[in-house]
């Protein structure tokens, strides 16, 4: 996993709960990096995982919410690193739409070696999205998150549905209803 | 303190970040300027590459310009709207348009019109239905307006499912386009043909199907089908089907089968069918490059052929026969003579049989070389393609010869080329053999006759001689003061004198008329005269009996009258003897009068009336007939039956006519009319009495050359009675010895003398050097034969008498031509023109020398003086050419005898000739220059006398 994802989740946790936290979670939590992270490195998605899971025992949080939030922060945090990819788009749907086939290729063309989720996109009717989530990471709440960060971000509003296509969580439909 | 044990773990994870990061960055740096270096490097290749590329590109596109502009096909793209949108430059040869006329261009517009909406059409569909590749041939036009045909193979171009732009490669195919059209004409035109073609045809494939036939061949084997049905059927069989139509069916199938598999071609075998019909039959092979390829069967419907030329063969054998049972042999032979065919009767005709002469040449073998001519002439008309007939020998194979009548036509080839020659002989040996024996009979005939002719003229010349006597005595009589019944002695004695001397004449001019050689003469006669004379006649031969002989004349009839006084005679005497013999009493009345008057000539109407017996009507046509006698049934008279025949001829003779009207038991009326010129001025009337000669004959020269003594001393009275000086030679010979001797004036000469006649002696006269080679000669003859006095003048005698004559007769004659010359005016000249001389000329010529001058007088007047007589006989004969020449001649002899003036005259005339010959004024000048000639030649001779007495 990209290291950016970490130093962002460390910095919403340091934002959010001081560095304290951010100091526990890389005390107490196994990680091979020693919680040493650089946005320019590569670090195994488990670090995030375990640092997920022990600042939602921390904070008494489900790590899907944790993640939820996450995915809102993370998405702020892109318009103002990736603004570039971002500003393109004219709306959510545009920019929802173009993940799989536009962002993820430039981002493979930065990072090589990043592992991104797959997204196929369904368009059924021009206020539905439907967006099928695969990914090994089984992070679709970080994705829904990122949704709603995009919906935000332009300013819609919309209903998302997420659906389970399989038990683990590694495939999951999101139907996006704008209102 | 726990912060702060915190805010140095803390330090302690940003400074192991930054130098995590830093690592990182610094092996991401590294990698990045080796990312640089390669995409350096790879940019370089790729440069490189792509220069290489390009050129390569370059270099395959040239050649590819290269090929398609060397192309010899138009190479083009087409836009998939039809636009030109690039052109090879093959295009301007072809079509005229350079490249830009033609890139842009919509490519129906160079679409001959016809054919525009088709390729439309085929393009259009190619296009929608995407076809690769299509093919088609159509016409375009070419930039001049002609036409040029194209083939052309278009390919499309897509893209992307696309179609881009269409590739073309269009190929000119004009000249095949044109051997195609013609090999469909000609096709078109061969199976037209052979569909149309008067005769059965069937054309077959090398499978015995069928690929043409008409409807002809299947009327003749009786197919039902049509034609066309018929195309594409196999053959092998129909021969099997066919063949009972044939006389000989089996035959029929054999032949087919042997003539499919020989495959030659064969002509014109007949096929006789069960109908009756008979059929003619081609097979000819075809062959492409000596590969078989089919056949063609030809069979025509010779039924009317054959019919017809079995009628021919039998004609023809019929006429063989009738040939060889003819009396004609033929014969046929080239054009050199060989003999193609010999005829039965021929053969017989020459004893060989027909193979010993086929092949021989025809003149070679039978030919004598006499005929050789003969034969040549006829075989030359022959090559002109006429026909001739002809006589000749032929040798037989025995050696006989016989005679033949060859009628001989050329033989015409189809093309009228002359082949040969085709003869038929007919034997006319027996023939010959008689026209042989007839020629001698009728030489012999005709030897008689001559003999007879020569008896009548020997007689003739017998009896008139010693009549001539007794007739120019009697007159000689009337001199001698007789008493008066003397004088009516001698009137008896002369009037039955001429009676005999007519009746010989009679009987000559009967051969005369018969000859048709009687001439009429013109003499001046006494009509009145001769009339009376003939009453006379016949009154004192009626004397004693009762018959009365009248003569009654018109009182316009007087003087003399221009005619032949003789046959008058004759037939007032053959008439008026008929009416005495047939009358036994009564009269006979003799009437003359004028009928009618055409300027000066005069018709005179003799009528004999007498009252005799009379002619029955029935026989009136016949009595002029030659024999045909109307004698009453013991008639006492008899006669030759030629009396009116010759009466009518001699009255035809003369333009008058003879009509006779009767009545049997009252008499007859002969009614002859005959016009007379009428003479004004009394020329020399004949008269009994002799005239006096007129006083120019007096002086005048005669030589008289005559055998005869009765007939000499007749002459030489009336010469001695009219003061002429004479001289008598007995014959030719001593005739020819006188005229050496002296100039005469004019010589009488009498033809049949002994030891040289008279022509022999007139020839030695006018072609011997003499005194008297332009002397007057006149022919005495008693042979009045018509032939007799073309031969007097042809031998040069100037005129003729016809003994007897009466003195007047022959004074005329010596007026006629003695009276040129005129010795009195000869003497009164010689007085008065002494002086014409041109003594100056004369002088100037010979000075003193007066031998030279009398020999230059002497030649004048013996040689070439008798030159100036034939001045007038060129004139006579218009002979323009030859006078100029003559008078040329003799005008400078002129001067040398001194004789200037008529030099000057003899110029003018040759003036004259030359320039405007006109015989009236050319006689004229002629006459003053012989007149004037005659005048000087007494005083050329006394010159001469002069000079060579000095």
């Amino acid at each position: 996993m990209k290291g950016i994802i970490f130093t962002e989740f460390l910095e919403m946790v340091e934002s959010q709960f001081g560095y304290g936290m951010v100091d526990t979670l890389l005390t107490n939590s196994d990680l091979p990096s020693k919680g040493i992270y650089t946005s320019v490195g590569t670090y195994s998605h488990r670090e995030m995982v375990n640092l997920v899971a022990n600042l939602g025992i921390i904070t008494q949080t489900p790590s899907s919410e944790l993640l939820r939030t996450f995915g809102r922060y993370l998405f702020s945090s892109f318009t103002k690193h990736y603004h570039h990819f971002i500003e393109k788009a004219p709306d959510a749907f545009t920019l929802l739409g173009s993940i799989h086939n536009y962002i993820h290729v430039e981002v493979h063309k930065l990072y090589p070696d990043a592992e991104l989720p797959h997204f196929s996109i369904e368009h059924p009717q021009p206020n539905v999205l439907i967006m099928n989530y695969t990914s090994s990471r089984k992070m679709a709440d970080l994705a829904l998150g990122l949704i709603e960060g995009t919906l935000e971000y332009f300013n819609e509003k919309a209903q998302i549905d997420q659906q389970l296509l399989n038990t683990d969580g590694s495939i999951v439909k999101f139907i996006i209803t704008k209102e | 303190m726990e912060r702060l044990e915190m805010l140095n773990r803390r330090i302690e994870r940003e400074r192991n970040a930054r130098k995590h990061a830093e690592a990182i960055l610094e092996e991401k740096a590294l990698e990045l300027y080796k990312a640089n270096e390669q995409l350096r490097q790879l940019n370089e290749t790729l440069e490189n590459e792509l220069g290489q590329r390009i050129n390569e590109l370059y270099i395959s596109e040239n050649r590819y310009r290269e090929v398609i502009e060397s192309a010899q096909d138009i190479i083009y793209t087409i836009s998939p709207t039809g636009h030109f949108t690039f052109v090879n430059s093959y295009v301007e040869s072809i079509l005229g348009y350079s490249e830009s006329e033609i890139i842009g261009k919509f490519f129906i517009e160079i679409i001959e019109h016809s054919h525009r909406k088709n390729l439309i059409d085929f393009y259009t569909a190619m296009v929608q239905q995407k076809q690769k590749s299509t093919y088609s041939e159509f016409p375009v036009l070419h930039k001049n307006g002609t036409v040029v045909w194209v083939g052309q193979t278009v390919r499309l171009i897509q893209h992307e499912d696309k179609i881009i732009e269409l590739v073309a490669v269009a190929r000119d195919i004009t000249k095949t386009k044109l051997v195609q059209e013609n090999l469909l004409t000609t096709q078109a035109r061969l199976t037209t043909l052979i569909t149309n073609f008067q005769q059965g045809m069937l054309v077959e494939d090398e499978n015995r199907r069928i690929i043409l036939v008409n409807q002809l061949f299947c009327d003749i084997f009786n197919i039902p089908a049509p034609p066309q049905a018929l195309i594409g059927m196999d053959c092998s069989q129909s021969a099997e089907q066919s063949k009972y139509l044939f006389q000989n069916p089996d035959q029929f199938v054999i032949r087919i089968e042997e003539v499919l598999r020989e495959q030659k071609n064969v002509i014109d075998e007949e096929l006789p069918m069960i109908d009756g019909r008979t059929l003619k039959r081609d097979y000819i092979p075809i062959f492409l490059d000596n590969k078989y390829q089919g056949h063609l069967w030809n069979y025509k419907d010779i039924t009317e052929d054959f019919n017809i030329r079995e009628r021919i063969r039998k004609s023809e054998e019929k006429y063989r026969g009738i040939m060889n049972n003819m009396e004609l042999g033929l014969l046929e032979v080239d054009n050199d003579q060989i003999i193609i065919r010999a005829y039965d009767r021929f053969c017989e005709l020459l004893g060989y049989t027909e193979d010993e002469l086929i092949g021989k040449c025809a003149p070679d073998l039978f030919l004598p070389k006499d005929f050789a001519e003969v034969l040549e002439i006829n075989q030359a008309k022959r090559a002109t393609g006429a026909a001739s007939s002809y006589e000749l020998q032929l040798v037989r194979k025995d050696g006989a010869k016989i005679w033949v009548l060859i009628s001989g036509a050329p033989i015409l080839d189809e093309h009228g080329n002359v082949v040969g020659s085709m003869g038929i002989h007919y034997d006319i040996t027996a023939r010959k053999r008689l026209e042989q024996e007839l020629a001698q009979a009728n030489m012999r005939a005709e030897k008689a006759r001559q003999a007879e002719k020569q008896f009548l003229a020997n007689m003739s010349h017998e009896i008139r001689t010693p009549l001539n006597a007794i007739i120019g005595m009697s007159h000689l009589m009337f001199d001698t003061r007789p008493t008066k019944q003397q004088l009516e002695y001698i009137e008896i004695l002369k009037t039955s004198a001429d009676f005999l001397h007519s009746l010989i004449s009679d009987i000559l001019d009967m051969a005369k008329i018969e000859a048709g050689r009687i001439e009429v003469q013109k003499h001046s006669f006494d009509l009145v005269g001769l009339l009376r004379s003939t009453q006379r006649m016949f009154q004192l031969k009626l004397q004693n009996r009762p018959i009365e002989l009248d003569l009654m004349i018109d009182a316009r009839i007087s003087g003399n009258y221009s005619g032949d006084d003789l046959l008058l005679n004759q037939i007032l005497h053959n008439l008026i003897g008929n009416a005495e013999k047939f009358t036994e009493n009564g009269s006979i009345n003799i009437t003359a009068k004028v009928k009618k008057e055409e300027n000066d000539i005069i018709w005179i109407e003799f009528k004999i009336a007498d009252t005799g017996v009379g002619i029955s009507q029935d026989k009136l046509e016949l009595i002029f007939q030659k024999f045909k006698q109307v004698n009453l049934q013991g008639h006492k008279h008899k006669g030759s039956g030629l009396g009116l025949a010759i009466t009518k001829q001699l009255v035809e003779l003369q333009g008058g006519t003879i009509t006779v009207k009767s009545q049997e038991g009252e008499g007859s009326t002969f009614t002859v009319l005959i016009p007379y010129q009428k003479i004004e001025s009394e020329m020399f009337s004949e008269t009994l009495e002799i005239h006096p000669a007129s006083p120019s004959l007096e002086g005048s020269k005669i030589l008289v050359v005559e055998d005869n003594l009765m007939n000499q001393k007749y002459i030489s009275s009336l010469l001695t009675k009219w003061k002429i000086d004479f001289m008598i030679a007995s014959d030719g010979i001593e005739a020819v010895n006188e005229v050496k001797k002296q100039l005469f004036d004019i010589i009488l000469m009498d033809i049949q003398m002994p030891n040289m006649d008279g022509y022999e002696a007139t020839i030695k006269i006018r072609n011997t050097k003499n005194l008297n080679q332009n002397t007057p000669i006149i022919a005495l003859t008693a042979s009045a034969m018509l032939d007799k006095k073309n031969k007097t003048k042809m031998v040069g005698m100037d005129d003729f008498i016809t003994k007897p004559f009466a003195p007047n007769q022959l004074l005329n004659v010596l007026n006629q031509y003695i009276k040129i010359v005129n010795w009195p005016e000869h003497h009164q000249a010689l007085n008065t023109t002494k002086a014409s001389l041109d003594r100056k000329r004369l002088q100037e010529l010979y000075g003193n020398d007066k031998e030279y001058a009398a020999d230059m007088f002497k030649t004048f007047l013996s040689d070439v003086l008798p030159d100036f007589a034939h001045l007038q006989s060129l004139l006579n004969q218009q002979d323009w050419a030859s006078l100029s020449k003559l008078a040329h001649k003799l005008k400078p002899t002129l001067g040398m005898v001194g004789l200037t003036d008529l030099e000057s005259k003899m110029l003018h005339l040759e003036t004259n000739v030359t320039q405007n010959p006109d015989s009236e004024s050319l006689q004229g000048l002629l006459n003053t220059v012989q007149e004037e000639l005659e005048d000087n030649i007494l005083i050329l001779k006394k010159e001469l006398e002069t000079l060579i007495s000095t």
